[in-house]
């Protein structure tokens, strides 16, 4: 799950490629992640784009080693100027995530997983959002609790908080719908 | 580091199992590890929740991403450009728009003085536009064609204020483009969160980046613009902005012959007809002040009926106590209550009795008294009187209760959804350790605020409760199926089982047609789980619609209009809210044609039943809760009186002996013949059926009644206040209301006045006065 960095292979190639290969690589997961905090996956794949937009302006030595924690910054702090600016935030409802895509068959994964992941994922649509954040940062993403800290400026302690509160929640709450 | 011994719930223990930690503090858990094998399994536990939850978010469904992005190397433009601003500026270019936005802030900050309005208007001709108004035919540029580059204008410095004096709009044509206007006043916000609010729509000094975007107002036609603006930056529909935002396009200047802004204002929408494209022009009209919405049933009174026509009468039992309450809550504002608002069953059960209960196995026993009718001595007034068992709080089965709150926006007032809130506070403190509570609530969305939870997890129960807040339309058929759902998700068998749906009744979302509420909710009844119906607020109180819900849901309904109220059903009678003894409870009573030459049921009018229903054990009938009571009352007339006795609606029959046929008539139709005693002393015979809470099949009791030919005075006290009771109920719904009734009630009820534990008998004769002067 841990996301690569993409680094240094294409170092000599024409910098534009390495945008568009990082593009390629990040664009999903960060329009998945702008999704959830904007609640639109319209203004989802804005944002996104205008953080590949930095991307381009972003002297790539800076950022070289941390591209992605980088882009999921950038990307938070361009989600969250978005929701100030319209004057609020939509969640997801329930349902909704299941509606925004195809309905395409995972094939090969047993039902009681799919019925365990579906309600799963119910029960962390009814975490708070700053919790949902960091469970999605940590367990879709792969980031470390250092990692989370600067995407979201919260401090270490306070990610493992929320983190150890969502995990223990979730873990009672799944335990108790099913007798 | 502290040295605190490690707990299972610990935030480190969880870091330590996602491995976390640094060294140090690694080790220091692994040490508390090695002593502790509960600690052992929580990590295992936390790390096999870590796996799945990672297999779940891989598997969570994501937004597609838009075909692939080439940003343009960075020659983005750097614009001053607020977010309202560039709405305004797609209209530009989509054509020639009247942009009006009208800020309204929520109902909550909506205070008396100084409504804040805040109008921006935008009159503008681009030059694909120019094209656009000069040939309407003309189509706007295709989707592929190259985005008109944004346009670096600073908002307020090329907006160009228009006060409107120079003689109302220009001709269309010969407008500047570009022309800018900001009128109307800033609101005066007072709360930060209005403010932030209102600077959204001001302009800003962020500085913003904008990606190439594309313009296309294909879709609005009519007078108003269904998108805010088209554009793949902004393509929301105007209709899920937070703000309400008109967009009223050309076509509606020129039809309107709009000279003025003002013109403009004099056509709003109509709300309800808003999803239309056309034909919304209307003439807006002052609301009404405060428009009293409640609705409640017609009900005719029951008539006399002859027994030589119809010996026998048949109804359900209902313990309902929400007519009493909501009759009390007019006469305590001062009016007389809407006569259909009095069911006069309601108004006798309210009261509890002192009947005895039952001796034996049974679920209850029936008491029977007759006297004379205090309001014509002539007639004799039948009490029948039932009383269900006892059930010590530690005697009942578990619990597994799904509170269904309804927290749409109509609940929004302090004597719904706090007393909600308090309310079941009090039945909480009612419960064991061993019951289950969920939250289900509905208003435009359903949603589960507390999964069902074990009443020993108080703090996070209360936590869900306080959470709740008032908002939304009411979509009351989601949660009835969300509710239903994890009631029976969490079924104890053989406990108590049960939804208790707190709302006031409105529902206009989703389900809303009474017949499929009502037929989803008997198909949830089947399930064995309960309903009960707790109505709370006025002026919009579907009490119709509720004690319907209540009747078809096996289920009561009681209405809550103060904490006292409150008290009276989740604290003093929380059994008999909680415990269903028996369900499906039918009454059948065969008058002996030797005594009575007619009857009348008082109240009861909507469970009245076919007589060969009470046999059919598919009809549903009430149910009866732990220690209720269930009065009925009945006015006979005996038989030999000289009083005429009513006309039946058909004429007499012609080839049947009059005099006893009636009554062999019924022997033959209901077997065993041996009952056949049409010469009995007995008055009547009064029968019972039920079913047990999770059976099938019913039982039948029976219980025989002799007239002594008691006097009223002679009567139990019980007696005479059900008496009262009932007189006061006939009287308010008398049109207009009887006084000289409500008068003689009060003697009644002072001579039944006896033990009066909670206060409640001397409260209604307090009421009882307050009617009499109302009514004078």
């Amino acid at each position: 799950m841990k996301p690569t960095s993409a680094t240094t292979e294409d170092q000599d190639h024409d910098p534009n490629d390495w945008v568009q290969a990082t593009v390629q690589q990040h664009q999903a997961a960060l329009t998945r992640y702008a999704a959830r905090l904007l609640g639109d996956p319209d203004r989802a794949r804005d944002v996104v784009q205008d953080t590949f937009v930095k991307l381009l302006a972003q002297r790539r030595e800076q950022i070289d080693g941390h591209v992605v924690e980088w882009l999921f910054t950038v990307c938070r702090h361009r989600a969250l100027d978005v929701v100030r600016k319209e004057g609020r935030m939509k969640r997801f409802e329930e349902g909704e995530a299941e509606r925004v895509t195809t309905l395409e068959p995972r094939p090969g994964r047993a039902l009681e997983a799919e019925e365990t992941s579906a309600e799963l994922l119910r029960l962390i649509g009814h975490l708070p959002p700053n919790q949902q954040e960091v469970i999605r940062l940590k367990f879709q993403n792969g980031f470390s609790y250092k990692e989370i800290s600067r995407i979201t400026a919260l401090s270490v302690g306070n990610v493992g908080f929320l983190i150890h509160t969502a995990v223990t929640r979730l873990r009672r709450d799944f335990a108790a719908q099913r007798p | 580091m502290n040295d605190k011994p490690l707990s299972p719930n610990d935030p480190r223990l969880t870091a330590y199992a996602l491995g976390e930690l640094e060294a140090p503090e690694r080790a220091a858990v692994e040490e508390a590890l090695a002593a502790n094998p509960a600690l052992r399994a929580a990590v295992e536990e936390i790390r096999a929740t870590a796996a799945q939850l990672e297999t779940a978010l891989a598997a969570e469904p994501a937004p597609s991403v838009s075909a692939v992005i080439v940003p343009q190397p960075p020659r983005s433009r750097v614009v001053r450009f607020p977010v309202a601003y560039y709405i305004i500026g797609g209209l530009a270019a989509a054509g020639f728009a009247v942009l009006v936005v009208r800020y309204e802030p929520p109902a909550r900050v909506v205070r008396e003085e100084a409504q804040p309005s805040y109008t921006e208007i935008r009159l503008d001709q681009g030059r694909e536009s120019a094209a656009a108004v000069q040939d309407k035919e003309t189509p706007l540029p295709p989707a592929s064609a190259p985005a008109p580059a944004p346009v670096a204008v600073p908002a307020v410095a090329e907006a160009k204020a228009w006060s409107g004096g120079t003689g109302g709009f220009p001709a269309v044509d010969s407008l500047p483009p570009a022309t800018v206007s900001l009128s109307g006043a800033m609101p005066q916000a007072s709360s930060p969160s209005e403010q932030s609010r209102i600077r959204g729509l001001a302009p800003t000094n962020d500085t913003v980046t904008l990606s190439p975007f594309e313009v296309n107002a294909s879709k609005d036609t009519g007078y108003y613009a269904q998108n805010t603006l088209s554009g793949t930056r902004l393509n929301t529909k105007i209709e899920d902005r937070s703000s309400s935002i008109s967009v009223v396009t050309k076509q509606q200047l020129s039809d309107a012959r709009a000279l003025d802004i003002a013109d403009v204002f004099t056509y709003q929408r109509n709300a309800a007809a808003a999803k239309s494209e056309m034909a919304t022009v209307k003439v807006a009209l002052p609301a009404p002040p405060t428009p009293n919405t409640e609705t409640y049933g017609l009900r005719q009174d029951n008539q006399f009926v002859a027994v030589a026509s119809e010996p026998l009468s048949t109804f359900s039992i209902d313990v309902d106590s929400a007519g009493y309450s909501n009759v009390r809550r007019f006469l305590q504002s001062g009016q007389l209550p809407p006569r259909d608002a009095v069911r006069l069953e309601e108004l006798v059960n309210y009261f509890p009795y002192r009947y005895a209960p039952p001796s034996d196995n049974q679920p209850f026993a029936a008491t029977m008294e007759v006297a004379a009718a205090p309001w014509d001595p002539r007639h004799r007034l039948v009490r029948i009187g039932l009383k269900g068992r006892e059930v010590a709080s530690a005697a009942r089965p578990a619990a597994n209760l799904v509170f269904l709150l309804d927290v749409s926006g109509s609940m929004n007032q302090p004597n719904k959804l706090p007393l909600v809130k308090e309310s079941l506070r009090l039945l909480l403190g009612q419960l064991r350790g061993d019951d289950r509570v969920a939250i289900v609530t509905y208003a435009g969305q359903s949603g589960l605020a507390l999964p069902s939870t074990p009443v020993t997890q108080s703090r996070e129960i209360a936590a869900a409760l306080d959470g709740l807040e008032a908002f939304g339309g009411t979509n009351g058929g989601m949660g009835i199926q969300l509710a239903y759902d994890i009631a029976k998700a969490n079924f104890v068998p053989g406990g108590v089982n049960r939804v208790i749906l707190c709302t006031d009744g409105d529902f206009n979302l989703g389900v809303t047609n009474q017949g499929d509420l009502l037929r989803m909710i008997e198909e949830k009844a089947k399930s064995n789980v309960f309903l009960t119906v707790l109505g709370f607020g006025y002026g919009n109180l579907k009490d119709s619609t509720l004690e319907l819900l209540a009747d078809k849901g096996n289920g009561h309904y009681g209405y809550i209009d103060t904490r006292r109220e409150a008290e009276k059903m989740l604290v003093e009678q929380v059994q008999g809210t909680l415990v269903t003894i028996a369900k499906d409870v039918k009454v059948q009573v065969e008058f002996n044609p030797a005594q009575a030459s007619a009857y009348r049921l008082l109240g009861y009018e909507n469970r009245l039943l076919k007589k060969e229903e009470f046999n059919d054990d598919k009809v549903d009938a009430g149910e009866i809760g732990a220690g209720h009571t269930v009065t009925a009352l009945y006015e006979v007339i005996p038989a030999g009186a000289d009083e005429k006795i009513p006309e039946t609606s058909v004429d007499a029959l012609k080839y049947q002996k009059t005099d006893a046929a009636p009554s062999r008539k019924v022997a033959s139709a209901n077997p065993p013949p041996a009952t056949r005693t049409p010469q009995s002393q007995e008055l009547l015979t009064v029968k019972i059926r039920y079913k047990e809470p999770a059976g099938t099949e019913s039982r039948k009791l029976e219980f025989p009644l002799t007239d002594r030919g008691a006097d009223f005075a002679a009567a139990s006290a019980d007696f005479k206040f059900a008496a009262a009771v009932a007189g006061f109920g006939l009287a308010l719904r008398e049109q207009p209301a009887k006084a000289s009734l409500l008068a003689d009630s009060i003697r009644w009820a002072e001579a039944g006045r006896v033990d009066d534990a909670g206060g409640y008998r001397a409260e209604f004769i307090g009421l009882l006065h307050q009617a009499q002067m109302l009514a004078q």
